[in-house]
């Protein structure tokens, strides 16, 4: 056994797999000891917050120190932010129309393109465009207006009782606030999904109830596959007709519509998520019963087996005590893989919206599943399912990479 | 051909068999639903009404048309009759559409774009397994790893990534619909070049899933082959590599195929998912919206189509190879 | 007919090791006669064998010497002529466990028209379905093996198809290696007695028969070459090797067979104690020093020659044939 475990340790690729399996364990642990936020509480009040840090403009207004810092690319950044390549590209075109000589126009410096832009432009200026193009141009000039003034904001606050509206304060462009002495700020670093959820923390929530899942649903078809294999490999004759044509007829439906109409006939309501576990774990089961029935067949007619039989050991006793020991490492390999395909199992049920009830926790399957359905994949608000989809593919990556590691620690003659 | 027969029937028997127990699980399971499912769907479909009476009625009729009045065993034979005129009922979430109308428009878009895709995810699979076994070094590092990290990703997942990157992103293809919004279904080339465009993605999504899976298999049954005996022995007699190697690809092949037919099950599963990631027309996609509109007669038809699909497949499989495997012939004559 | 000077080929292992399988061997065989080598697996007789027909694939490779069959020199021949020209047309091979050489998908008649049409393309299918009938029915084959997948023929019947597609070319020595060891004593004989009769009409000119029974050889062949850690340390004809064996590695493998052969049914059984060496490193010196009864000081100095003695015979060893007698005679 030590031998064994020092082997399997030795193994590059279990190595990794586990070192990931790990990682992504203690993160599904410890993370909610640190942030005890619900997962499923809808902090944003909006959909799919891309991720970013998050500050309370009121409370960073009203902090109690301002300071003031003087950047010199300040103003750029400033209308960087305010306008477009395009932008630029389009005054420049109006100012042509305009008349301005384009070897004049620079659309690297903004100041004088500003400027230009500021003494030339005038509503009135139609130059022969249509009227959706005026439009255009009357909103990027509105934009752009006072991009290059050096004024502060004023900031009012209307008095209730008398309706007045009071200047409260005022914000230069130079004033600055430490982020620290900000009373709100919220570090969104996955974003929000639809609902206005930290993604981060429903993700690591999500995770776990998903390797829950995987967990109960594996251990069940590993039992059932277990067991129908050794009774079906060991006792033969009638029995093992019985179990290998159901087996079989298991094996040629295809899971995905077993676990569609079960799901679906359990309704709604019933749908818990250790219930889902257990309908996965039983329609699963068929790969670990024909592996587990092929590897005792050939076990049956060893000689220590033959031994016990002949010292009168009762069958239950032989396949426990004979048997058994010699197929454990092929069992911990069957149940890793079907931990890893329960995830996915799970994962494509919720996607289908036939997974766990949705309201009492999020699992990654129902995570892509809100994804999809609020079109996050098309609006471009990746945070929403990338992240979730990477985290599918690490668990069954890593669960994979284990498994190949056991294999070739177990079978010397796949070592290459 | 005599030899043939006895294999032919008893997958025959088999098929068959394995449909009933499918018709079987399609009228059963759901009728273990807790309640009364004709309640539910009255209230359904009596969304709108206010009379009672009118409420009552339905509902009688729709006791009358399930045989829910009637024993067990009738309601199975009737259900049987029903499904093999075709008749599969209305559905719920497209009132008053007929389950069958609704299929057979799916059903095509996903036969089109399943089958291709798997058994061209198949070949390419397979060939570049068997390539990376022959030519070692250099061409199998790569392969191996693209392989091994390929076939960890759901299906799903990998419709996902292929969406964002080159319809999203780069735009160059439709992310979702199976033609033009815009387009009425109709033989003009317009049509059929939309139709051609928005088949790639999802397309190339389940081939490219089918070629993870397949490389690594294949790869691995080549290598076993290519140190076989019979190898080194025609090496020995001088006959060329270039027939070494297609002995050698006709052997792996073998159990390869087998492979594909306890897989396609698994393989057809995760190909819907991809077609509901697109939003394409096919059973998939009707299958979720079944699901979402708690369509209980479209979505018990669909899975049952599936089903039935997957058998026939199952079917076609063995046959090709029991046809391709000499010895499957040579075993039957004495 | 066959002529093997100094031939020397070696393994490359993973770790860029060379390990010497065949060192300086040295061989002769004449038309219309026969060699059986001898020696313990491991010894190097498979990979002689091998190399003898000039089929060098990685890892195998070749370093030294000349193979000269009918006068031509095939050593250091380009892979792809020695496919052509030699491999099946003047040195065929019988694989060992030959029951597993043949494609389980193909017919062995499929099999035939490959193995012609690589040498013989012109050949037309009917012309080839004849000539391997006629073959088949001159070595005792019934028709109908043609047309069967190797599942459906007995082990006996797989080895002798595959002898006789070995030959179907028309090679001039023919190399059988264990072709009896993985079969029931009546299919052995058999087996003998197909490659005797290829021997006697002339289909073959010359064999060598590779094996680790030496009562066996004493039957079929005419010589014998005792092979030990990829040399060769004794040569002699038949009679002279297996009941005078000079050598004391072949005196241990006498005398560690019963052999029911009068002369030898009351020697003693012997086994010969310790291992073969470790090729990646041989010993310097003799390299059967560590096992040898007769070893003294000088034995693992030097490399030991083959020494010549009475009757046209050769073995390797420092004493002379009087030494090593005299202590056999003495048990």
């Amino acid at each position: 056994m030590k031998n064994t475990l020092n082997q399997v340790f030795h193994s590059g690729k279990f190595v990794v797999g586990f070192c990931i399996f790990m990682a992504l364990l203690a993160m599904v642990i410890f993370y909610p000891l640190f942030v005890p936020d619900d997962p499923l509480e809808s902090i944003g009040k909006g959909t799919f917050f891309p991720p970013g840090t998050y500050v309370n403009i009121y409370d960073s207004i009203n902090a109690t120190t301002k300071y003031s810092i003087n950047l010199d690319d300040a103003t750029e950044k400033r209308i960087a932010s305010k306008l477009t390549e395009e932008n630029k590209k389009d005054m420049k075109t109006w100012l042509i129309m305009d008349g301005i000589p384009a070897d004049q126009i620079d659309t690297s410096d903004i100041s004088s393109l500003l400027k230009l832009w500021e003494n030339e432009y005038s509503k009135s200026k139609t130059l022969g465009m249509t009227y959706a193009k005026q439009r255009y141009y009357q909103r990027l000039n509105a934009s752009v207006q006072g991009l290059l003034s050096k004024e502060g904001l004023t900031v009012m606050q209307v008095d209730d009782s008398t309706g007045e509206t009071n200047e409260i304060a005022t914000i230069q462009q130079t004033d600055y606030v430490n982020v620290k002495q900000v009373a709100n700020v919220r570090w969104f670093p996955l974003g929000t999904d639809n609902f206005g959820r930290d993604i981060l923390t429903e993700l690591v929530t999500a995770a776990g109830v998903s390797l829950q899942i995987g967990l109960v649903a594996g251990l069940i078809a590993t039992f059932i596959g277990l067991t129908l294999g050794l009774i079906s490999g060991y006792v033969g004759g009638w029995v093992d007709d019985v179990i290998m044509f159901i087996t079989n007829l298991f094996t040629v439906i295809p899971s995905m519509v077993l676990l569609i109409l079960i799901s679906y006939s359990i309704g709604q309501d019933k749908r818990g998520a250790f219930t889902i576990a257990t309908v996965i774990g039983l329609t699963s089961w068929v790969w670990t019963t024909r592996a587990v029935r092929s590897q005792v067949i050939s076990l049956r007619n060893r000689d220590h087996v033959n031994l016990s039989k002949l010292s009168g050991h009762s069958t239950f006793n032989i396949i426990f005590s004979d048997i058994l020991p010699y197929i454990m490492s092929y069992v911990i390999m069957a149940l890793i893989l079907q931990i890893s395909s329960g995830i996915l199992a799970e994962a494509s049920l919720s996607i289908l919206g036939l997974g766990p009830r949705t309201t009492d926790v999020p699992t990654l399957g129902l995570m892509m599943n809100w994804a999809m359905i609020y079109q996050a994949h098309v609006l471009g608000k990746w945070w929403a399912y990338l992240p979730v989809l990477v985290t599918i593919a690490l668990i069954t990556f890593s669960m994979n990479l284990m498994n190949t590691g056991l294999d070739q620690v177990f079978n010397p003659a796949l070592r290459d | 051909m005599k030899g043939y027969r006895k294999y032919f029937l008893n997958k025959l028997v088999w098929l068959f068999v394995t449909a009933v127990f499918a018709f079987l699980l399609n009228f059963i399971l759901p009728r273990l639903m807790p309640g009364d499912p004709v309640a539910a769907i009255t209230a359904r479909i009596a969304q709108g009404m206010s009379n009672s009476t009118g409420m009552k009625e339905t509902y009688e009729q729709y006791q009358r048309s399930f045989g829910l009045d009637k024993p067990m065993l009738t309601q199975f034979a009737l259900y049987i009759k029903n499904v093999f005129s075709g008749n599969f009922g209305t559905s719920f979430s497209q009132f008053p559409r007929p389950v069958s109308d609704i299929l057979s428009s799916s059903i095509w878009w996903t036969i089109c774009l399943q089958f291709p895709a798997i058994i061209i995810g198949w070949l390419i699979g397979n060939t570049l397994g068997a390539l990376a076994a022959y030519l070692k070094k250099g061409f199998d590092k790569v392969i191996m790893p693209i392989s091994i990290f390929v076939s960890n990703f759901p299906a799903f997942g990998m419709a996902v990534i292929l969406m964002v990157i080159f319809g999203v992103k780069l735009r160059w293809f439709p992310t979702s619909g199976g033609y033009g919004f815009d387009l009425i279904p109709d033989f003009s080339w317009k049509f059929i070049w939309s139709v051609i465009v928005h088949y790639q993605l999802p397309f190339w999504s389940i081939v490219i899933i089918a070629i993870g899976g397949q490389a690594i298999g294949m790869r691995s049954m080549s290598i076993y082959e290519l140190n076989a005996d019979y190898v080194k022995y025609s090496r020995f007699m001088g006959i060329k590599d270039n027939k070494i190697v297609g002995y050698v690809f006709r052997n792996a092949m073998l159990p390869q195929i087998t492979g594909l037919a306890l897989s396609i099950g698994t393989m057809v599963g995760g190909a819907l998912i991809a077609e509901i990631v697109f939003s394409y027309p096919g059973l998939g996609y009707t299958l979720l919206n079944a699901v979402m509109g708690q369509d209980y007669p479209l979505i018990s038809a669909v899975t049952l189509i599936i089903t039935l699909m997957v058998l026939i497949a199952n079917f076609a499989i063995e046959m090709i190879y029991g046809l391709i495997d000499p010895r499957i012939k040579a075993a039957q004559s004495d | 007919m066959l002529e093997v000077n100094e031939l020397t080929t070696k393994y490359i292992t993973r770790f860029k090791e060379d390990v010497y399988a065949v060192d300086h061997v040295s061989l002769k065989v004449e038309e219309g006669k026969s060699l059986g080598i001898a020696g313990e697996s491991g010894c190097g007789k498979s990979t002689l064998a091998l190399s003898l027909m000039g089929y060098y694939f990685p890892p195998l490779h070749y370093t030294s010497g000349q193979i000269i069959i009918d006068g031509k020199n095939i050593s250091g021949m380009n892979p792809d002529e020695v496919r052509r020209t030699i491999l099946g047309t003047e040195i065929a091979y019988i694989p060992q466990a030959a029951m597993n050489a043949l494609n389980p998908t193909q017919k062995v008649i499929n099999f035939i028209q490959d193995v012609i049409w690589a040498h013989n393309p012109k050949m037309t299918k009917s012309d080839v379905y004849d000539f391997a009938r006629q073959r088949f029915e001159l070595l005792g084959l019934p028709e109908e093996v043609l047309h069967k997948y190797p599942v459906e023929l007995s082990g006996g019947m797989k080895q002798r198809t595959v002898i006789a597609v070995s030959v179907i070319l028309g090679p001039k020595i023919l190399i059988a290696d264990e072709p009896s060891s993985a079969l029931d004593v009546t299919s052995q004989k058999m087996v003998i007695k197909m490659l005797l009769d290829l021997m006697e009409t002339g289909l073959i000119k010359s064999m060598i028969f590779i094996t680790h029974e030496l009562p066996l050889l004493y039957n079929v062949t005419d010589d014998i070459m005792v092979m030990y850690a990829g040399q060769i340390v004794e040569k002699g004809t038949a009679q002279q090797t297996v009941f005078d064996p000079i050598h004391p590695y072949s005196k241990g493998l006498m005398g560690s067979i019963i052999v029911p052969e009068s002369g030898l049914r009351n020697a003693k059984l012997t086994a010969i104690p310790g291992v073969p060496p470790n090729l990646k490193r041989p010993p310097e010196g003799c390299r059967f020093a560590a096992r040898c009864k007769y070893v003294q000081p000088e034995c693992k100095v030097h490399s030991i020659s083959m020494r010549e003695a009475k009757g046209d015979r050769e073995y390797r060893c420092i004493f002379t044939e009087q030494q090593l007698r005299k202590d056999y005679e003495n048990g």
